[in-house]
Order: C-alpha cells, then structure tokens, then sequence
C-alpha cells in the first residue's frame, strides 16, 4: 500500500497544474449517489441533476407532414411523421419558429449542408475553406460542459452513427469536419464523436466482465496517469521550437491530455456506477440496431451520472444513406431534393417517421426509467431532436423541425405545440444553458436574448 | 532586399526599335537604377507600362471601359495593393493558361504577351525567387490512420486496426493527410494511449518463458467443397461443406485449441444461415446456426490433455436454406487453428522475440538494471521518434520503466514494454517533428535535415516510418547525396503500393468504389428501356395483384439476370484495377498520360466478363492488352471512375465532367448556386415520353445562368454515356441510342470517348501535368497549393515536357523542389536533437 502511495506522491509532487484540481474537488459537493437496482429505496438527498443532449438527424423533414394542425397549445394532434410519439407525448414540445440563419448562403454560396452541420450548436457563420483553417465557435453544448463538467467523470460525451467518412471534399468546398462533428470545443477545435458502442461502454465503465469491469478500469487508469505525465514532460521539450499554426496544433494535442486527466481525477473523487449488464458486442451490421444501440449507451450514460451534456449524430448532414428495412433503395440526401415529385416526397416522409420511431423508442425507456429521486430520467432531461435545414429541398434554415423531449427538471412545461415568433435556435439554447445551472452566459452564437 | 530574378529581360519596358539603340541603352540603365531601388514601385511601374496595354487590348472589352464582368474591372485598380494582389493574378495565371479567358472564342493573347504577363505575375506579383523559392509553411502534420498502422507494423510487427478503432481521419484539398486538416480531440488522445498499450501487449513479451504455440493455416483443412478465395480457405453457407486437418503434437500436457475463423456475406439483408459443427476426434466443440455478418472474427476453443499424437478436427457446414434460394452468399473464411500448449509452466519454451526486445540477461543489481532499462528504451524511443535521442529523455523512460518494474509482482519486462507504451504515446511519435539542417543560421529558408527529409519520403512514398537504411543514410548525412538511389529503392520496394492504394485512393476516389451506394436493378432496367414495366410493378404490388405481380417482376428479373452480377467482388476487383494500374505506371516509369488513354488495364475473370474482355479466368488481377478498339484504356473509362461519378440509379454526366475538370484540367466550375431544380423534373417537359439524359441535360443548359458552367461540364461527362451507372457498356439508354459526340469549351469536337481522351492527353497535355503535379505535391508536402508555388509547378511540367512524360521526372521533380526539401526557418531557429 505505502508502495502505491509514494508513487502517487511523486506524481503529485512534480507537476504543478495538479494544485487547481486539488483545490476544485475539495469545494465541491458531491451528488447524491443511489444503487442501480431499480425499486431500491432512496435517500432524499435533494434534486436529481439536469441533464442535456442534442440528436441530430440530417436533411430536414417534409414540412407538411411534420407540424401538426392548429395555432398551438396543449391540445394538439401529432402529425404523420410525429406520430409515434404518442405515449410520450406530455413531455414534448413541438417549437416551429426556430431558426439558424448562420446557415444561410450569404456571399459563401452552395454548401447548405456543411453549414447546417457546422452551425447548428454554434450559431456563428462558418468558414468557408476545404482544408486548412477550419473556424467555427465554440458549440453550446461545450459552454455548459465547461461549466458543470467537473461534477461529473466525463465533461461531456459525443456519439455518432456514422462508421464510414467520405473521402475527399464534402460539401462545395467546405472540409467534412464541419458535418460529421456537431461538439465544438473552439472554433478549430471538434470533438471528434465515438460510433462503436462497445468503445462507449468500455471508456464509460471499463472492460471485461461486469464484477471486473471497476477495478480493470482503475487499473488502466492508473497505468494511463503514468504514460499521461511522460507525453506532457515530452510535449514541453517540444513546445518551445514550435510557433504560429504548429503550436495550435500541439495545444489540441495538451488540452487532450489535460482532459483525460481531468476525467481520471473526477473519477478518483466520485466513483463509478457499474451497471451489471454486457457490454454491447461492437458495431452491429443493420443501422436500425446501431442507432438503438447508440441511444441505450445514452441512456446508460445519464442514468450512471457518468455525464449530463451530450451530443448524438443520427446521421451527418448531407447523409445519402438508403434504407433497406423500409424499402428505400436511393439516398436520403437525393431523395430530399424531391422538387415537389409526390411519389419520392412520400419516400422522404417514410425517412423521417423512421428516425422518428427509434426517438420514440429511446424516449419511452428514458420515461420508463427511474432517477435517484423515482421521478423519470425524462423529467430530469432536456432532450432536442431535429436538424440544422428546415426543407432539405430548398434548403431553408428557419422553421427548422425541432421536438425538445423532458422537463429538464422544471426548466420547461412540456406537452405543447409551441408556435413561436420566429427566433434564433441559440435563444433557445440559452434557455437551456440555463436550466443545467451554467452562469453568466450572456449570449451565444446569434443569440438575441432568452426563448420566450 | 531581395535578389534580383536573372530573367531581367522580361522586366525592360517595351522600347520601339525604330529609336536609336543608344537612347534605348540609356533608357535601359535608368531603368535598371530605378528598379534595383524600389522592387514595389517597379512592379507597378511595369503593370502600367508592360501590363496594362495587353490587358486593354485583350480584356477590357468586358473587364474594363465601365464593363466589369465577374465584377472584375482592370481599369478600377487604383491602389498599388490593388494592382498586386496575388490572388486576383493568380485567376488571371490559371484562366489564360488553360484557354478559358478571354472567353467565348475572343481573341488570345499571343504567345509573346502572354509570356510577359506571366513573367511579371509570377516575379513582380508574387515575388517569386527562381532560384530560391518559398517552401511555404506546412502545418506540423499528425499521423493518420493508415500512417499509424503502418508505422506500428514497422516499429513492432503489429497490425493495429486502426480502421476499426480510430475515427476517419479530417480531410483537406481532398487528402487526408494534410496538417491543418488533421485535429486531435480528448478522445483520440485516449485512443492513441490505449492503441499503444494494446500494441506493445502483443509486441512486447513480459515474461521470458510461456506455452509453445503452433499455428495451423486455414488452408490446411481439405474435403468436399473446400474453396479458396483471396488466398484463404472459404466455405460457402449455400453449399454444404467438410473439411478437415490434422494436428500434431509433440508432448505430453495439456493443450488449449483455438478456432479462428470469419464469416463474411456479400449483401445486407441476406436471409442465407448455416450451421457450422467443428470436431476434434470425432467430440463436438462447436455446434452453432451462423447468420449474415459483415466480415466478423470468430474464436472457439478446447482444452486437452494429450500424449504425443495426432489429432483429427474437422468442421462440417450444413447450409440452413434450401438451394433453390440460392440469392445467399455468405463466406465462411477459416484463418487458422492455434494450438497452445503445453500449458504446464514446467513444459514453457522461451518467448518468441523475448531475446529481440531483451538479448541480454536481466541485471539483479539495481542500478544495472536501471541502466540495461534506459538502454533498451532509448534505442526504441530513437526509432519511433524517427531521430536521434536526448539524453534527458532517455532518463525519463527508464525512471518511468523503474517505477513500474518496483512495484509488488510486476517483473523487468512489464516496466520497459510500459515506458514503450508511453513512447507511442508521445507528440514527437504522433507528430512528424521536423527540423531545419544544421547548417541553418540566420535564414529565412532552409534545406530540412536529414532525419526530417527521411521522414518525407518515407511517408510520401510508403506511408510509413524511414527504415534503418534511410536513418543509418540520415545519421551519416548522405541521404541527400544519394537520393536518386534511394528513391529508386523506395519504389521498388513492397511499401510502394502505398502511394498508388492511398494517392490513388483519394485523387481517383478509389478508395469510395468499396462502399458508394448503388442499385444495380434500377440501372440495368433504365438501360432496357423498361422503367414502365417497373412503375407498372409497383402498382400491381399496391393493388395486391399478384399474378401481374409476378409476371412482371419475372420479367424484370431475367432483365438482371442476363447482365454480368455486380457484387462486391467485383468492386473490389474495381479498386484494385484502379490501384495496379497507378502503381504500374510508377514501377514501369511510364508516361503519365497513360492515366488518360491506353491499351491495357487490370482484370480478373470476374471483372473481364462485365467489361466484354475474352479469354481471362481466375480470380487473380492481371495485366491485359485490350482488344484494339475497345473503349477501356486509362482511369476514365475504368469501374471506379464511373461508378463513383454516379447516382445510385443512374449516370451523372455532370459529377463525370466535374471529375475531368477538377482530377485532370484543373479547371473545376464554381459550386452550383441554391435552388437548383433537379434533373428529373424536366422530364415533364418532354410530354409522356421517356428521355436520354443528354436531351434532359440540354434543357437544363438553356438557361443563361446554368450554362455558364454546364457548357465546360456536360458535353465531357456526356461522352462517356455509353457506360451506365455501374460502369458496364451500353449502347442504348431508354431504348434509344447513345450518341458521344460534344466538344470542349475550348474549341475542340469529338465523336467518341476515345477521340476525347485523346484530345486531353494530346491538346491539354499541359493541363494535365499541371493538375496532376499539384495533386502530387499536395500529397508529398501536406498542404494545398498557394500562389507562390506556381514557379515550382512550372519547373516541374517543364521536367515532364523534357523527358516524354515520364512518371519518374514528376517524381524526382516533386522530391527536388523547394517545398518537399525545405522549410521556413522561424525566428528563433533552435535545432532540435
């Protein structure tokens, strides 16, 4: 035991960033920790936390059949493509209005589809470049996660369903970054999401089987921590012959570190809670079971506390993938550009009701599953679907179709149609920010003040 | 100051040579006195004097006189940062070179004015020094994906998936291996620990002694229905297959006997299962139905305890679908039988490779072990950081080492293989560091060293580390002194492929032809002519009329059937084509417009029968002469090409002509503008009856504002009609004929694909070599062209013109020039070791 602790020591001792960690963790108070087992009884430890995720499906959604009849309200009818969401229908909100005008051509031209990815959490125009240079901002998701991030293992969790990346150009001459990554953790900076969902269980509650999983985890923590010290004493011998563009890029490379670490700190001051199910065997070979996949690894994540923000790429924008267990041979992308055809625009609404469905599914079990107080996981979340283009025919940008699902604890009354005054989709997000307890966040993107 | 250019002739203004040559001398050395003072205002000075006049002459009737077509006005240029900004010029280079501007057949400049306007962008504007170009600034670039798994192969032996387990690399000017585009995040950082960790697990031994272990190829096991494919023994689940081996073992103990093997299918959904049975002397280990998996490892084991004997396994395939259904085909690969054992510690034979990671015996002593650690781990580290090793770093790894190998049952071993876990782990392993030659003081350029420019070629030409001969070259400092040989080496090496399978892969988009969406049905139906029929299909279906049903799509079924099968093998075969054929033009040192127009190509049987090519069988890929007269022959007529330039449903002659303009002319149209109807929409107006694609595109180019840009793209794309959407040969598309014919925006008509690659390869042959060795050298350097690369990719086709299109002068051009061995010095020009 002293043996361990004297390593420790040292590692302490040698480098001086650690102090800010120290101090951090101790001011902290830590949350309200209940056991797996559903039906247990729980300690009133005070509120459930908030939590946040963003699902992104791409192209847009045939309007007509997505925005139910009527001026709004609580009494609404879901629409064809909405439909099957009913049994979670009281915790939706249905908000038409919403826009992201960064999207909009301007003086760039084509490139609708990399500027809805690309925009769509940062709110700010993008620019415009194949290749070097890439400049977004920082995505909301990541100023929330800046901020209540410590409290949790990991800061935040990006995911995608997309295994394969095109090669070469992507959209009219912007780089693929900007559509197959939706966190931005600055404005050169994505955060690069996880498909595998093996991959995500592993680094959320560690390898092997469920009685091992916590103490291999550990263990590879431990081992990590070592190898982490040895790069950054490299990376500073480093550091000093390197300027401009190069030192951007060897500061991705420490801030990595530095997160990792951080992540591994956290993990010493607020423990694992290992779910005794299988890990999920790797990528499964249909996309419906992926995308399935993906939402229970979300689920896991927030039902552990293992993290409160994250972001879920369905597929990214401009995806032309077809849909084999509904029929549809073309591409999506393909498809959306229908030009008012009504036999392939009845092709993209069958689209849209599919990934309509697998919302559904994720979202009855986040209703059906209890958080530490024994409301639902659902109550206690914000979760917003929907897409950076509004018509994928014409690539529109406001009015985008967006369903905000849970309470996040009190922060929305859900079970509305809401029909608002056209706003940017950042004043919404500030609402948001807000509601996860973020403080001081005066604006963000083309925010012009809070959603009403 | 900068040296004066030694082409000081093109910078004398225009003198009439009716005037006395005297006052012209003494016109001429004013001259020079003004220009050596003040670069800038001379530059202006000729622009208005040398210029101007040929702009006024060929340009301003729409860009000048109160016309400003593009809002380009030459005459509204009124500030001297006006008059030189590089990257208006830089339009001016590249559309008067390639003959777009002055448009719509006005008359060129000659070929006297337009060596002076080039002269005075390419040395007045972007202030190019012939003899000391600007290298430019690459981004330090990371590894990629295919870079780290080759890199690891080398260091360790270890195929790390990296496909598989890291996320796609961002891409930049088309090549994912460029330094800015590439970005590191929190999570390909833990990637890159775990990666190293879980390489050095299978690399390193860490203890001296273990089981034996005996390996037994998959291609051992023989019997009724034992197939072989792409080298590996495969059983099919549509047919009912036994096979079996034989094991032997030596000793007594008890031996662990692993399965390996995959199971592949060709379509997802496949409805084809089977059930696999292995046996070892006659006792079942492994009785199990299969289904459709995408190329998935399977692993089945047992334990014996065993004399010294030999053992009969088998495995017995029973297919679970009748064979009447025979639309199945899943593969079961088997990879081999690896048998452990003995198990007893006692019966443990030395590691493999633990005398390669530690020769010599471990020291008790303390402080020898501590140094025989710091010994090993800096001659790793030295490799894997592709340069000499400081001492201070040495010390770091082997206190790393120590701390680990102290601790309660951790041996020596574990300790090192640890520290070579953080080894690959490091920024100066996942990025290629480079640094300037020792030599460099108080340069604003200089030549890279040694260690550096092995790294380039390295990755350039193999994707991978320098070997021990660059690095032994680079430590004596004469890799420079034997280049030409090195290269020559380099490309007669294995590794070489990597240029063809990674450039290839992305400039031709070969890479895509594996995974891009297609629907063959759809295709080959348009192609007869008999989209009614499949409309007339789907409304039997919607009004439950089967027995219509039925006819029609037994029909539409014998359609399909009587054209060649497009499967998955067949697009491999595809990429493979595209890869062989790029690779023999690099071997072979064969002129580069061979990639345009040529009489061979790449085929197996498979691919053979679908292009129409006789007498070819098996599955290996060979070199074919074509049949003269056949219209394959160079990239553009090859699978690939045209399948990745296609709709899931038909051809677009639109992405083909993109592909020509952007891959081989350099002239790519801007991007379309928003709201571009689609194409099938003016099918309407042909009222009830069904057109080609050619009349459909000629409507859509009547507009003013589409043809601007269509007139370049559609005719070139439209010449290569006669291949559908797969990239099969057609001669009618909606039962009625194709026509090729079109011509260029430049001028030149054609009748046929083959009269146009023959316009490309002979008429814009400049073009091309001027396309491609910007692709090249982007690839080679990590970043995309600038302007003041223009210079060198000018030597560069000028060494391509002097030695007949050789692949080798771009080659040896690439490698020579500034960029590829040279850098910007930064102000503080510290040497790293």
């Amino acid at each position: 035991m002293s043996k361990n602790l004297s390593i420790a020591a040292e590692r302490y001792a040698s480098l001086s960033r650690r102090h800010f960690f120290r101090g951090l963790g101790a001011c902290i108070a830590l949350p309200a920790l209940a056991s797996l087992t559903p039906r247990a009884a729980f300690a009133r430890a005070g509120k459930a936390p908030t939590r946040m995720a963003f699902v992104y499906v791409p192209n847009g959604a045939i309007p007509a059949a997505w925005w139910p009849a009527g001026d709004g309200g609580t009494d609404f009818a879901l629409s064809p493509t909405l439909a099957p969401l009913e049994k979670v229908r009281n915790q939706l909100q249905i908000i038409s209005g919403l826009q992201d005008l960064s999207a909009d051509p301007g003086p760039d031209g084509a490139g609708d589809h990399a500027r809805a990815g690309g925009t769509f959490l940062t709110g700010v125009r993008i620019k415009k470049t194949a290749g070097s240079d890439i400049h977004a901002g920082i995505s909301i998701d990541q100023v929330v996660a800046n901020q209540i991030g410590h409290l949790t293992r990991f800061a935040s969790l990006e995911l995608t369903c997309d295994a394969v990346r095109k090669s070469g150009d992507c959209d009219s001459g912007y780089a693929c970054a900007y559509e197959y990554n939706m966190a931005w953790r600055s404005p050169n900076q994505p955060l690069a999401p996880e498909h595998n969902p093996r991959f995500v269980f592993e680094r959320l509650f560690g390898a092997g089987a469920p009685r091992d999983r916590v103490a291999n985890l550990k263990r590879r923590q431990q081992e990590q921590q070592s190898i982490l010290d040895y790069v950054l004493a490299d990376a500073r011998t480093v550091n000093s012959q390197l300027d401009g563009r190069d030192k951007q890029k060897l500061d991705q490379y420490l801030t990595s570190v530095r997160e990792i670490e951080r992540r591994i700190e956290n993990s010493e001051r607020i423990p694992v809670k290992n779910p005794s199910i299988d890990a999920p065997a790797g990528v499964p070979d249909s996309y419906a079971e992926h995308v399935a996949l993906m939402f229970d690894m979300l689920l896991l994540a927030f039902q552990t506390d293992a993290t409160r923000v994250s972001t879920l790429i369905l597929s990214r924008e401009g995806s032309n993938r077809s849909f084999a267990d509904i029929d549809i041979a073309a591409g999506h992308h393909d498809l959306t550009h229908h030009k008012n055809s009504p036999e392939i625009i009845e092709k993209v609404k069958l689209i849209d009701r599919w990934y309509v469905q697998r919302l559904a599914g994720f979202l009855e079990k986040m209703d059906q599953t209890e958080d530490v107080d024994g409301q639902s996981l659902l109550q206690h979340s914000m979760i917003l679907y929907g897409s950076g283009n509004a018509d994928g025919n014409r690539h529109t940008h406001d009015n985008l179709p967006i369903v905000v699902a849970g309470s996040g604890n009190g922060t929305f009354k859900p079970g509305q149609y809401v029909k608002a005054k056209p706003a940017p989709i950042t004043n919404l997000f500030l609402s948001m920010a807000d509601g996860m307890g973020a403080k001081g966040v005066e604006s963000h993107g083309d925010s012009t003040g809070r959603f009403a | 100051m900068r040296a004066f250019p030694e082409t000081c002739e093109g910078h004398w203004p225009v003198i009439s040579s009716k005037r006395g040559s005297g006052i012209a001398t003494a016109f001429a050395v004013a001259f020079t006195l003004v220009t050596t003072a003040n670069a800038e205002n001379s530059a202006v000075t000729e622009y208005h004097a040398v210029v101007s006049p040929i702009l006024e002459q060929r340009c301003y009737g729409c860009h000048g006189d109160g016309y400003d077509k593009g809002k380009l006005a030459f005459d509204t240029l009124d500030t001297d940062a006006k008059i030189l900004d590089p990257e208006l010029w830089l339009k001016v280079l590249n559309n008067t070179r390639a003959g777009l501007m002055p448009a719509e057949r006005k008359p060129k400049p000659s070929v006297a004015e337009q060596q002076k306007l080039e002269r005075w962008i390419k040395y007045s504007v972007f202030k190019i020094d012939p003899r000391n170009p600007d290298p430019g600034r690459v981004t330090v670039r990371r590894l990629n994906r295919v870079e780290y798994r080759n890199t690891i192969r080398d260091l360790l032996g270890v195929d790390y998936n990296t496909e598989h387990e890291f996320p796609p690399d961002d891409s930049g000017f088309g090549f994912d291996n460029i330094g800015d585009a590439l970005t590191m995040s929190p999570m390909l950082m833990e990637k890159y620990v775990a990666a190293g960790q879980a390489v050095i697990a299978e690399a390193v031994p860490t203890a001296p002694t273990k089981p034996a272990e005996q390996i037994v190829s998959g291609l051992a096991f023989q019997g009724t229905n034992a197939r072989e494919k792409w080298g590996k023994r495969q059983l099919q689940f549509h047919e009912p297959a036994s096979v079996a081996t034989t094991l032997k073992v030596d000793a007594t103990g008890t031996y662990r006997v692993k399965l390996n093997f995959s199971v592949d299918g060709n379509y997802f959904p496949d409805p084809g299962k089977a059930r696999i049975v292995a046996r070892i002397d006659g006792k079942e280990f492994l009785n199990q139905e299969f289904a459709y998996h995408d190329d998935k490892a399977f692993t089945f084991e047992s334990t014996h305890k065993w004399a010294p004997s030999e053992h009969a396994i088998t495995i017995e395939l029973t297919p679970l679908v009748p064979p009447a259904k025979k639309e199945t085909i899943i593969d079961l690969f088997v990879k081999d039988v690896t048998i452990e054992g003995p198990l007893e510690q006692s019966q443990w034979v030395k590691t493999k490779d633990h005398d390669k990671y530690f020769p010599r015996a471990i020291p008790q002593d303390r402080k020898q072990r501590r140094a025989y650690a710091a010994e090993l781990l800096g001659a790793f580290a030295q490799k894997a950081y592709r340069r000499p090793l400081d001492d201070e770093t040495g010390q770091r790894l082997a206190t790393l080492a120590e701390s680990t190998y102290r601790q309660p049952g951790k041996t020596f071993e574990q300790g090192v293989a640890h520290a070579m876990a953080a080894v690959l782990a490091s920024p100066r392993f996942l990025f290629r560091l480079e640094a300037p030659a020792a030599h460099a003081v108080n340069v604003q350029v200089a030549e890279v060293d040694e260690y550096s420019l092995a790294s380039r070629l390295s990755y350039f030409l193999w994707s991978t580390m320098p070997d021990d001969e660059l690095l032994g070259l680079a430590a004596r400092g004469e890799l420079r002194r034997n280049l030409s040989q090195q290269v020559q080496r380099m490309l007669a090496d294995p590794r070489a492929e990597s240029l063809a399978n990674n450039f290839t892969g992305q400039w031709l988009q070969a890479r895509d032809a594996e995974g891009i969406a297609t629907n063959p049905r759809e295709i080959l139906v348009r192609d007869a002519g008999e989209e009614s029929s499949m409309r007339a299909l789907r409304e039997a279906w919607k009004r439950q009329d089967e027995p219509t049903a039925k006819k029609l799509a037994q029909f539409l079924d014998n359609l399909v059937k009587s054209k060649p099968e497009f499967d998955n093998d067949l697009r491999k075969a595809m990429r493979r084509e595209t890869e062989m054929y790029f690779a023999h033009i690099v071997r072979e040192d064969r002129p580069v417009t061979e990639l345009i127009d040529s009489n061979y190509t790449f085929v197996n049987e498979e691919l053979a029968k679908f292009y129409g090519i006789p007498d070819v069988t098996g599955e290996q890929m060979r070199k074919v002469t074509l049949p003269p007269g056949s219209p394959r022959g160079g990239v553009l007529t090859q699978g690939t090409a045209l399948l990745v330039t296609s709709n899931p449903d038909r051809t677009s002659p639109v992405k083909r002509g993109l592909f020509v303009l952007a891959n081989f002319l350099g002239t790519p149209p801007p991007p379309p503008p928003a709201n571009v109807p689609a194409l099938e929409a003016s099918e309407a107006d042909f009222h009830g009856r069904e057109p080609t694609l050619r009349e459909v595109l000629k409507l859509h180019r009547e507009a003013p504002l589409c043809s601007s840009c269509h007139s370049r793209m559609d005719p070139i794309g439209l010449a290569f009609e006669n291949f559908n959407g797969l990239g099969m040969w057609r001669d009618s598309e909606r039962k009625q004929p194709i026509q090729a014919q079109g011509s260029l925006i430049t001028g030149e008509s054609f009748n046929s694909v083959g009269e146009l690659k023959r316009i490309l390869a002979n008429d814009h042959r400049q073009d091309f070599y001027s396309t491609f060795t910007r692709k090249l050298l982007t690839y080679a350097i990590g970043r995309g062209p600038e302007y003041y690369d223009v210079e060198t990719i000018d030597v560069i086709v000028k060494r391509l013109n002097d030695n007949q299109g050789r692949f080798s002068a771009l080659l040896m051009g690439v490698i020579d020039s500034a960029p590829f061995q040279k850098m910007r010095v930064q102000a503080t020009a510290t040497v790293s070791n």
